[in-house]
């Protein structure tokens, strides 16, 4: 029985992957990866904190105002609050994108993804970015 | 007769002419000398140093005591006052905050009223006056120090607009009733000065105008001819600039008082300094107490001679209400009122010199010297107030103790530390010696001493890059070893407990600091891969290649050591350690950031083994006296070390919000009979026991799988006694099963075996979807 449910997840996963577009401000909160007894679980990782989306959403707002410094001090800010989220990792990736530093683009993408775990949608969204961002710094 | 008349008439003529001539000339240069340095003057302004600023959201873990003592730290009162801003109030659990308005980086933030609730050590709501939730609060920043000019004067300059008039009202009833009619003396205070002296009550004569002149362009001395020259410029500048010029250059000179090594000039600051308010906002009663100030600063020292100077303030009340600029209800209220001055905050140029130090260090980088002294900057730093408290407390404590169990005389010994945050490289604490408040050697940056044990991990990081070959139960070599080398002596490395311990799992070598064990791998895997490693750990001093620099022979300042730390802290991500955010003009407009940087340094997956096996220095190694300090359920990583004739104590180590460094020893090199886990690590376990971690947590990177361990024979063991769980990178664990009886154990086999085979069939799926 344990056998079957697993086939499933793990078939729903590979489909969920082909079919979702990568839309950048529209992707869902991701759970983190249960942690093994080794590491305890975050505390911080459940619930959405209310502090950070206001700050994600000011980042957003001054990005498209073309305020690229204050968005990246707010995803900073953010990133104080929860460390390991990947989204904030993935956003403040994109500032520095736009800002032209495409090393430091590259870098906190693939920090996101060390963070990213099961969220197929942001990895591919990191994968994308880090290839951008070799792409224009070539 | 007429002749020689005549001829003395000429001598006299020419020697009038000469007089006149040269003291025209004489003024002429006067008046060339007030022009040019009344308008070139330009008051020095320090670089003005902030700490964090305090963020508050629901869910935030804090403590209400917390949130209170950085009030307190900020000058707020413990007593509300409507109308006003900078007070709260306690309710129950609930905290009512009137905070002020402050210019951060990103804009101004105006002042607002806060009402937070806690539950648990957390902040359970935050909302406004209306009731309306607030997703995010933030605090103004603590003040925590500038960088002065080099006679340590400080101010804060204002305009004469922003002065209550009843400042002024009070200032020229007391110093100067005929300012705004006089040219610039005032020949009837003169006369009034001069028949005082035979009195026993001198009164001075000069006007505002002239105590200006003196404070700006002459020496203190008190003779006549100073005392015309300052006449004869008091007139100049009366000529040439309007009253109220006169008045706001006079306002923000006038010297006001001391705060240990630091001048407060101008009332800008000391508004700031007695009341913690800007001068806008001081009342009838405040302004007049500054003003009776101005006559002597120590003499009327509100904090030292309270009843001078209430005396001295209602003196200065009934001259202003004599001139009838003030109503006889304003009168009685602002005598009614106690002197009100905030407690007193012994900071000098900074409580914090060692961190000021390093943010010094950092702005040189970017900055020009004069202008950190007199622009007037703003820094914005990563100093956590509260980590920094509790790191003083720590060491203070334990150095004091362990000085008097060893007696060794003074000096006594030295420690210092260093806090950061992992995940960003921000330096949240910084301590330089004992004496926290001194501003001179700081060991924390410029104390290179031997690091003994803790370079092992580097060691052990080397070999777990190469997966193939090492894993965490891989068996490495403890027994007599020999290191030749043409042109230097043989090295035989010997372990702390003078014995050798034969073939041992890595991790436990590097739990237990063997170090015969790390001396041979290091020299097997080649003494320059492991320096290399080191580097790229962000460690740029450079090295000597000897195999001694294994064993940690080699020098580091503990700044450096929490570099290194960093790095294996974040799982490989190296950040450059950063004490600045921001920096920005006096009027706030944003000159600098300071943003985050990351650069992957190593990949993850030995990275991730790195870290679990210095949690096991924790849970079963050296730092195993770490457990009486924190919960169990909290998983910490760190490595001790400890340098020949215990030279040296050191502990670093992580949490999943805090790294910290703890060195100890002495200044002379005495040895001091303390090891790492003794001395370095119960200030570490102390200063994290009050800052309640939180527990490490790392991203288990993918290729990176779990597997239950026999700890007897290093082979899988699920199910048998004492079986523990241990990251391998895939594919490099062992495949043997250890032979472990009990009816367990064989169930476990068994359920081990399905385990492999789902694994096996989700793999073969997600090849096939393309995951």
């Amino acid at each position: 029985m344990k056998f079957l449910v697993l086939l499933l997840a793990a078939a729903l996963a590979g489909c969920a992957t082909t079919d979702i577009m990568p839309f950048p401000d529209a992707a869902p909160e991701t759970q983190p990866e249960p942690v093994p007894p080794l590491v305890t679980p975050a505390p911080d990782a459940p619930r959405e904190n209310v502090a950070v989306a206001r700050l994600m959403e000011n980042a957003r707002a001054d990005t498209r105002a073309g305020r690229l410094a204050e968005a990246g001090a707010s995803l900073e800010r953010a990133l104080r609050i929860e460390p390991r989220n990947p989204r904030l990792w993935h956003e403040l990736a994109r500032v520095r994108l736009a800002q032209g530093q495409f090393a430091q683009a590259e870098n906190l993408a693939a920090r996101s993804n060390s963070f990213v775990g099961s969220d197929s949608t942001l990895r591919s969204q990191n994968e994308q970015l880090i290839a951008e961002a070799r792409a224009a710094g070539r | 007769v007429a002749r020689r008349k005549r001829r003395l008439r000429r001598y006299l003529g020419f020697g009038l002419l000469a007089v006149v001539l040269l003291a025209g000339g004489f003024v002429f240069h006067l008046d060339y000398r007030v022009r040019s340095e009344f308008e070139g003057r330009r008051f020095a302004l320090p670089a003005r140093i902030y700490a964090r600023p305090l963020e508050l959201h629901a869910g935030m873990r804090i403590a209400r005591a917390d949130v209170e003592a950085e009030l307190r730290q900020l000058g707020y009162r413990e007593l509300p006052r409507e109308g006003e801003f900078g007070w709260f109030a306690r309710r129950g659990e609930r905290l009512e905050i009137a905070v002020r308005p402050f210019v951060f980086w990103d804009g101004p933030q105006g002042a607002k009223r806060l009402l937070v609730d806690f539950e648990n050590g957390a902040v359970a709501a935050l909302s406004d006056a209306a009731g309306q939730e607030v997703d995010l609060a933030r605090l103004e920043p603590v003040p925590i120090g500038g960088i002065y000019p080099a006679n340590n004067e400080d101010r804060v300059l204002v305009r004469l607009s922003q002065v209550p008039p009843h400042f002024v009202q009070a200032l020229l009833a007391i110093e100067d009733r005929q300012f705004y009619a006089h040219r610039g003396f005032d020949p009837r205070a003169i006369a009034r000065a001069v028949l005082s002296l035979a009195s026993d009550k001198v009164q001075g004569g000069s006007t505002i105008t002239q105590q200006l002149v003196k404070n700006f362009f002459l020496t203190p001395e008190r003779t006549l001819r100073r005392k015309a020259i300052e006449l004869v410029m008091a007139v100049l500048l009366e000529m040439h600039y309007d009253k109220n010029e006169i008045l706001e250059t006079y306002v923000n000179e006038i010297y006001l008082g001391q705060d240990r090594d630091r001048a407060i000039h101008g009332i800008g600051l000391a508004a700031q300094y007695y009341f913690h308010k800007d001068v806008e906002h001081l009342t009838l009663a405040e302004s007049a107490m500054l003003v009776g100030m101005i006559k002597g600063p120590s003499y009327y020292d509100p904090y030292r001679q309270p009843a001078r100077a209430l005396e001295r303030r209602n003196l200065v009340l009934r001259e202003t209400r004599e001139r009838n600029t003030i109503t006889m209800e304003q009168y009685a209220l602002a005598r009614a009122a106690p002197l009100g001055v905030t407690k007193k905050s012994e900071m000098g140029t900074s409580p914090y010199p060692a961190f000021l130090a390093l943010v010094h260090r950092q702005l040189r980088r970017d900055y020009d010297e004069a202008d950190l002294r007199t622009e007037g900057l703003r820094i914005f730093t990563t100093l956590d107030p509260r980590v920094q408290m509790v790191a003083e407390q720590a060491l203070t404590r334990r150095l004091a103790q362990f000085d008097k169990e060893k007696r060794f005389g003074a000096p006594g010994l030295e420690g210092a530390v260093v806090v950061t945050d992992p995940q960003s490289g921000e330096v949240q604490a910084l301590i330089g010696g004992r004496d926290v408040r001194f501003r001179g050697y700081n060991r924390a940056l410029d104390a290179a001493r031997p690091v003994g044990s803790l370079l092992k991990p580097v060691i052990y990081l080397t070999a777990l890059s190469e997966s193939t070959r090492y894993t965490l139960v891989t068996p490495v070599d403890d027994s007599p070893f020999v290191w030749k080398s043409r042109g230097a002596p043989d090295w035989t490395p010997k372990n702390y407990d003078s014995r050798f311990h034969g073939m041992v799992p890595l991790r436990t070598a590097l739990a237990q600091s063997y170090n015969v064990a790390a001396a041979r791998l290091g020299t097997q895997l080649g003494l320059e891969r492991v320096l290399d490693n080191v580097r790229r750990l962000g460690v740029e001093r450079p090295m000597r290649p000897y195999a001694s620099t294994l064993l940690g022979a080699t020098e580091m300042t503990p700044i450096e050591v929490a570099q290194m730390y960093q790095t294996i802290a974040s799982g490989g991500w190296r950040s450059p350690l950063r004490a600045i955010r921001e920096v920005t003009t006096q009027e706030g407009k944003p000159l600098a950031r300071y943003p985050l940087a990351v650069e992957q340094a190593f990949p993850p997956e030995p990275m991730y083994l790195l870290s679990s096996a210095l949690q096991g220095v924790v849970r079963e190694g050296t730092a195993q006296g770490l457990r009486q300090y924190l919960p169990p359920e909290t998983p910490v990583a760190g490595k001790t070390g400890t340098t020949d004739e215990q030279r040296d104590a050191w502990f670093a180590g992580f949490t999943g919000d805090r790294l910290a460094v703890v060195w100890i020893g002495y200044d002379d090199n005495r040895a001091a009979r303390l090891s790492g886990s003794t001395a370095a690590l119960p200030v570490w376990g102390d200063m994290m026991a009050v800052l309640a971690p939180e527990p490490l947590t790392l991203p288990r990177p993918d290729k990176v799988e779990l597997v239950w361990i026999d700890p007897e024979s290093g082979l899988r063991g699920r199910g048998c006694p004492g079986a523990i769980e241990l990251p391998f990178v895939q594919g490099s664990a062992p495949i043997d099963r250890a032979g472990c009886s009990g009816f367990e154990a064989a169930v476990e086999s068994a359920a081990e075996a399905v385990d492999q085979a789902v694994g096996r069939a989700k793999s073969w799926l997600e090849r096939i979807f393309g995951r």
